[in-house]
C-alpha cells in the first residue's frame, strides 16, 4: 500500500504481465467492495426482494402466497396501467432534455469572473433545499386558476385564462414547469463541477489559436462535458420515471389521473389498495424498462466521451 | 510530491495568466458583466419559494390563513424564539448532524475507491458490478422501502441511528457521479505515476482526488442535502424520539388539520441554514481546484 | 476504515436467513410490556394536553407506564406498517377511521371485541353511533373511538349581510343553499367551496349530499353499489348545477385554499368540521348551521381510533384506552382541544356548560351527532379503491367533463367490479 516510488521503480518492466493483470483484477475488487457490499447489502438484495414480492400475493406486512405470473398478465390487462407508463413517458420526454438544455448555458454563465457569482450560485441552489412539499404549495399558488399570479399576469397581457394543475389537459405539462425548476440547481451544480475538469491551459490554448469564444467551447469544453451530460442523462432519466413525491403534493394523481404516472399507480396499489405483489410486479416492469434505457445511454455517453487530452 | 511533479511534467506546456484558478479565461474588467442581465431575472426566479419561506416564518397566524397571500405587517422573531423553545430542535439538529456528516465522510471514501476503480481500472466482472449497482436505482423506493427495513433489522440496527446512516454510507449515485468525473481526469497523469511504480491507492490519493475537488465538493453537497431532507427513509426506520431528525422533528408542527405555519417555516429557515453554508463553503471549490492540480 | 468483510457476509447471511423467516411468518409482536408506547398525531394544545392526562395515569400507575410518542399525522398508516415490518409495532396508535380496513387483517392487530363485551364499565353504546361504526368492522371491534367529527355549513356573516342573503337556517333545503351561494357569488367571490382533489375529502362531502337525498353508497351487504340512483342524480345534478352552471363554487385542488379563502373573504360558505373553527381570523364573524337537506340534513364523519398493535401490552394498553376515552377524562381533554365530545353522556356532566361556553360554534357539531349523523362509510377492504373510483366521478362532474347520468352509471359498473373482487 505505502509503497514508495524508488523500490517500485525498480521492479517495473521486471513484473510478469500475468501477475500485473492479477493485481489489476484483486485492486479493482479490493477497491470496489466496500461500496459494493454495502450497496449490495441495502440496495441489490432488497432489490431481489421486490422481485420475488412479485410473485406473491402479498398485503406487505405478511406471509405472502405463491400466485406465479399472475401478477404480471393482471398487469398487462390493466388498462390504467398503460395510460400511466405513456403520462411517463411523455413527462420523461419533456423533463430529461428541458432541464439539461437550461442547465448548461446557466452553469457556463456561473463559470465566468464576474461580481456576485456566488450569490447567483447560491440562488440557483435554492431550489434544491427547497421541500417538495413547500415547492407544491408554492406552485399551487402561483398557478391556482382563479387567484394566482400566473393567471392574472396572463390577464393583463390580454391572454386566456388556464388551468393548470385543474387542467386534465395541462396538469401533466404543468408538472413539467415544477420540476424543471426544482431539478435545474443540480444540473447546474453538476456541469459546474464538470466544467472545472476543463483544463484552463486547453481554453487558453485555444484562444491563442484564434479560436472562437463559442468555437472553443464546441470543440473544447463540451466534448470534455460529455461524461457529465452522460450522468445527467441517465440520472434524470430515472429520476422522472420515477416521479411521485411532486405529483403526491400538488394534484394527487388528478383531475381525472391525468397527474396518474406509474409510480403513483404503483403507490396506489401499494398503499391504497395493499396489493403488494401487483405493485412489485409494476416495480419490476419499470426496473426493466429503466435498466434498457440506461443502458443505451450509457453506450452513447460511452461513444461521446471518448476524448483524449492530447 | 514526485507524482505531481511527474505528472506536471507531462502536462505540456506551461500557461499562466488570470484563467489559471479555473474560471475560464476572461479578461477583468471594470464594466460590469451582461450576464447580469440574465442571471439577475433568473436568480429571483429561483429564490422566490425562499423569500416566501423567510415572510412566513416572521407572519402571524392569522396573516398566513389568507388567501390570495400578502405582506406579513411587522416581523415576528417570535416564531423563531417559539420554534427554538418549544421544540427540541438543537437535539433534532444534532441527530440529522451526526447522520449527514457519517454518510457524507462515507460516501466520500467509499465511492472514490469505487467510483475509481471502475472508471480506470480493468477487472473481472467490472462492467457487471458497475451495472448491479446503478440498477439499485431503478426500483422505486416505496417498493424497496420494507425490504430495506428488513435488512436493517438483520443487521441489528433496527431503531438507531445507524439505522439511518449505514444503508447511507455508499451510495449508487455517488458511485456513479465519481466514476463518470474520473473518466475526464487525463490518463497521461495516471500513466506517468504508474511508470513511476506508484501504487493505484497511491494514484488515487495523491494525483487523481487533488484533481477531483470540485467533483467532491458536488457529492459532499448532494450528499449531505439528501440525508439532511431525508424523510420518508427517518420515519419508517426510526421510532424512538430521541433519535429523531429535524426533518421528522418539524413534522411535530403539522396537525391533522391544522398546521402552525410562521413556526414551522421559522424551524424550517433554521433547519436549511446548515445546508446553505456547507454549499457557501462548496462552491469555493468550483474555483480553487485546478490551481491545486498542478495544472500550471 | 474498512471492517473485516467477515462480518459483513455474516450480516448478509443473516439478512436473506431473516428475510425468508419474516415471510414464514416469524417475526415478532414487540419488546417489553412494561412500557406503553402510544404513537400519535398531536401538535400544539393536543400534544400538551395528551401529556398532561399521560402524565397523571402514570402517577396513579406505576407499573403501566404510558409514553405518549409523536409518530405522525398523514404517514401514520406506513409508518405503523413499517414498524410491523421492523417487529417494533407500537402499543397504541392513533389510527385514521380511513386506515382501518387496511389494518384489520394484519396479524399484529388485535381484536378488541371481548374485551369491550368483557367489561360493562366501558359503556360501549354511550360513544356516538359514528365513533362505534368507525371503529368496527365486519362485526367486530378492533378500536376505541379517539375523535368523532362532522360536516357543518360554517358561513361568513358578513358577506351575507352585503349581499342581503338571510343566515341559513336549520331547515334549509338544497335549493334555498344553491340560490343563496349564487347571490354570493361575484368578483373573484365564491358562494361555495368543495374540495375537488379527488381523494376521499371529495367523496365524503359527496355522501353527505347522497344521504341527505335519501340513497346510499353500497346495497345491502356491501355487495354492490347503490349510488347510480335518484338519489344519487339528484346529488350530483346538484354539484352540477352549482359548480357547472353557476360557477359559485370554488374548486380547491387539494391544497386546502378554502378556508384561507374564506379568511380572506373570498368564499362565503364552506361545508367543514370543527378543527377549521378554530383556524378562522377573529376579524371574521361567523355561523355554523346544520347542513341544508333534502330528505334529511344528514352530515357524515371521520371518526379516527386509537389501536392496540401489540399482543404482549394488549391487557396493560387496555386499562389506559378504557380511562383515557371515559367520559369525565375525555371532557377535560375536550376542554383544552376543543374536540367534539365522543360520548353522550359528556353532555351531561357539569365541565359540559363550561366546554360549552368556551366553544360555542361546537354546538351545531355536537347536534349532528345526536341526529343527523346517522350512517357512516363501510369499515370493508375494498373501500379506499371505491372512494378512488368515486372521487374521479364527482370531480370529472365539478369540472363539467362528465354528465351527472355517464359520470355515475361508469362508476357504479367499476365499484361493482371491485366488489365482485377483480
Amino acid at each position: 500500500m505505502a509503497a514508495t516510488v524508488l523500490p517500485a521503480r525498480a521492479a517495473k518492466g521486471g513484473r510478469p504481465r500475468r501477475s500485473r493483470r492479477l493485481g489489476e483484477h484483486l485492486a479493482g475488487w479490493g477497491f470496489v467492495s466496500p461500496a459494493v457490499l454495502l450497496i449490495g447489502l441495502f440496495g441489490m438484495l432488497p432489490v431481489l426482494w421486490s422481485f420475488w414480492l412479485s410473485f406473491q400475493e402479498t398485503d406487505l406486512t405478511s406471509p405472502g402466497e405463491f400466485a406465479g405470473g399472475a401478477k404480471y398478465a393482471e398487469l398487462v390487462r390493466d388498462p390504467l396501467m398503460w395510460e400511466a407508463a405513456r403520462r411517463s413517458a411523455v413527462y420523461t420526454v419533456l423533463f430529461v432534455p428541458l432541464t439539461m438544455v437550461l442547465a448548461l448555458p446557466i452553469a457556463v454563465m456561473l463559470n465566468q469572473r464576474i461580481r456576485g457569482v456566488t450569490l447567483y450560485r447560491m440562488a440557483v441552489f435554492v431550489p434544491l433545499v427547497t421541500s417538495t412539499v413547500a415547492t407544491g404549495i408554492i406552485f399551487n399558488w402561483l398557478l391556482n386558476p382563479q387567484f394566482g399570479p400566473v393567471n392574472a399576469a396572463l390577464a393583463k397581457a390580454g391572454l386566456p385564462q388556464q388551468g393548470f394543475f385543474q387542467s386534465p389537459g395541462q396538469a401533466l405539462f404543468a408538472l413539467v414547469a415544477m420540476t424543471v425548476w426544482g431539478w435545474l440547481g443540480f444540473a447546474v451544480i453538476i456541469y459546474l463541477a464538470a466544467l472545472q475538469a476543463v483544463p484552463a491551459d486547453l481554453m487558453e490554448a485555444a484562444a491563442l489559436d484564434g479560436c472562437g469564444r463559442l468555437r472553443a467551447f464546441r470543440h473544447v469544453e463540451l466534448p470534455l462535458l460529455a461524461p457529465a451530460s452522460g450522468f445527467l442523462l441517465v440520472w434524470l432519466t430515472i429520476n422522472s420515471l420515477q416521479l411521485f413525491d411532486e405529483v403526491y403534493v400538488t394534484t394527487k394523481g388528478g383531475p381525472l389521473r391525468a397527474t396518474t404516472v406509474v409510480v403513483y399507480h404503483l403507490y396506489n396499489k401499494a398503499f391504497v389498495d395493499f396489493d403488494g405483489g401487483y405493485a412489485a410486479a409494476v416495480g419490476c416492469v419499470l426496473f426493466l424498462v429503466i435498466l434498457a434505457v440506461t443502458l443505451v445511454q450509457l453506450a452513447l455517453t460511452r461513444r461521446a466521451s471518448s476524448y483524449e487530452v492530447r | 510530491m514526485s507524482i505531481t511533479m511527474t505528472g506536471r511534467a507531462a502536462k505540456g506546456p506551461a500557461t499562466r495568466g488570470p484563467a489559471a484558478d479555473g474560471t475560464a479565461p476572461r479578461r477583468r474588467s471594470r464594466r460590469p458583466s451582461p450576464l447580469h442581465l440574465v442571471l439577475l431575472p433568473l436568480s429571483l426566479v429561483m429564490v422566490a419559494p425562499l423569500l416566501w419561506m423567510v415572510l412566513l416564518s416572521v407572519s402571524t397566524k392569522e396573516e398566513t390563513r389568507r388567501f390570495p397571500p400578502g405582506l406579513p405587517h411587522g416581523i415576528e422573531w417570535r416564531n423563531y424564539t417559539g420554534a427554538l423553545a418549544d421544540a427540541p430542535l438543537a437535539h433534532w439538529l444534532g441527530n440529522s448532524a451526526i447522520v449527514s456528516v457519517s454518510c457524507v465522510a462515507g460516501n466520500l471514501v467509499f465511492c472514490s475507491l469505487a467510483g475509481y476503480a471502475f472508471a480506470r481500472i480493468r477487472f473481472l466482472g467490472s462492467r457487471a458490478l458497475f451495472v448491479a449497482v446503478l440498477a439499485t436505482l431503478m426500483v422505486p423506493f416505496q417498493i424497496v422501502m420494507l425490504p430495506t427495513l428488513i435488512m436493517v433489522r438483520a443487521a441489528g440496527l433496527t431503531d438507531t441511528l445507524g439505522a439511518l446512516i449505514v444503508p447511507n454510507l455508499a451510495t449508487a449515485f455517488g458511485v456513479f457521479l465519481l466514476r463518470q468525473f474520473f473518466t475526464t481526469v487525463p490518463r497521461e497523469l495516471e500513466e506517468a505515476a504508474r511508470i513511476d511504480g506508484a501504487s493505484r491507492l497511491r494514484i488515487l490519493v495523491q494525483v487523481m482526488l487533488p484533481l477531483m475537488r470540485p467533483t467532491l465538493a458536488t457529492l459532499a453537497v448532494l450528499t449531505f442535502l439528501q440525508t439532511w431532507n431525508d424523510f420518508l427513509w427517518p420515519l419508517i426506520a426510526v421510532q424512538n424520539p430521541d433519535h429523531m431528525t429535524v426533518q421528522l422533528g418539524l413534522q411535530t408542527f403539522q396537525g391533522a388539520h391544522n398546521t402552525d405555519w410562521p413556526k414551522l417555516m421559522a424551524g424550517t429557515v433554521i433547519s436549511q441554514l446548515p445546508v446553505f453554508a456547507m454549499f457557501f463553503v462548496a462552491q469555493r471549490f468550483f474555483v480553487r481546484s485546478v490551481a491545486t492540480a498542478g495544472l500550471k | 476504515m474498512r471492517q473485516p468483510s467477515g462480518r459483513r457476509f455474516t450480516a448478509l447471511v443473516t439478512g436473506v436467513a431473516l428475510a425468508a423467516g419474516l415471510a414464514s411468518g416469524c417475526g415478532s409482536g414487540s419488546g417489553a410490556a412494561k412500557k406503553i408506547t402510544f404513537w400519535h398525531g398531536y401538535t400544539d394544545a393536543q400534544a400538551t394536553a395528551i401529556g398532561r392526562l399521560a402524565g397523571e395515569w402514570n402517577a396513579a400507575h406505576p407499573k403501566q407506564q404510558v409514553q405518549p410518542v409523536f409518530s405522525n399525522n398523514d404517514n401514520t398508516l406506513q409508518k405503523t406498517l413499517a414498524s410491523f415490518v421492523s417487529g417494533k409495532a407500537p402499543s397504541i396508535a392513533y389510527q385514521y377511521g380511513s386506515s382501518l380496513s387496511a389494518l384489520t387483517g394484519r396479524r399484529q392487530t388485535q381484536d378488541l371485541t371481548s374485551l369491550v363485551n368483557g367489561s360493562p364499565d366501558v359503556n360501549w353504546n354511550d360513544f356516538f353511533p359514528a365513533a362505534r361504526q368507525g371503529a368496527t368492522a365486519s362485526g367486530k371491534i378492533y378500536g376505541v373511538p379517539a375523535l368523532v367529527d362532522n360536516l357543518g355549513l360554517v358561513y361568513n356573516k358578513k358577506l351575507f349581510d352585503a349581499a342581503g342573503v338571510g343566515y341559513p337556517k336549520p331547515t334549509w333545503t338544497w335549493d334555498d343553499f344553491r340560490s343563496a351561494a349564487k347571490k354570493l357569488t361575484g368578483d373573484k367571490r365564491y358562494g361555495w367551496a368543495y374540495v375537488s382533489d379527488g381523494t376521499e375529502d371529495t367523496v365524503w362531502r359527496f355522501l353527505a349530499l347522497l344521504w341527505q337525498a335519501g340513497g346510499d353508497l353500497l346495497g345491502a351487504g356491501d355487495k354492490e353499489a347503490a349510488f347510480d340512483s335518484p338519489a344519487g342524480q339528484q346529488a350530483m345534478q346538484l354539484l352540477a348545477d352549482m359548480a357547472v352552471t353557476d360557477k359559485s363554487v370554488y374548486l380547491d385542488a387539494g391544497d386546502q385554499q378554502y378556508l384561507n379563502l374564506f379568511n380572506s373573504g373570498r368564499v362565503a360558505m364552506m361545508w367543514t368540521g370543527p378543527w377549521d373553527l378554530g383556524q378562522i381570523n377573529k376579524g371574521v364573524s361567523y355561523g355554523v348551521q346544520y347542513l341544508p337537506g333534502k330528505v334529511t340534513h344528514a352530515s357524515v364523519s371521520g371518526p379516527d381510533i386509537y389501536m392496540i398493535f401489540d399482543r404482549k401490552a394488549k391487557d396493560a394498553a387496555w386499562p389506559f384506552l378504557k380511562w383515557l376515552t371515559s367520559a369525565e377524562v375525555h371532557l377535560r381533554f375536550a376542554e383544552q382541544t376543543g374536540d367534539l365530545p365522543l360520548r353522550a353522556s359528556e353532555q351531561k356532566l357539569p365541565a359540559y356548560k363550561s366546554y360549552l361556553a368556551k366553544y360555542p360554534g361546537n354546538k351545531v357539531f355536537i347536534d349532528n351527532l345526536n341526529q343527523n349523523v346517522t350512517k357512516a362509510r363501510p369499515n370493508i377492504p375494498e373501500y379506499p379503491r371505491i372512494s378512488q373510483v368515486l372521487g374521479t366521478a364527482v370531480q370529472a362532474v365539478l369540472l363539467g367533463k362528465k354528465k351527472p347520468g355517464p359520470a355515475l352509471a361508469e362508476a357504479a359498473a367499476e365499484v361493482d367490479r371491485i366488489l365482485a373482487g377483480s
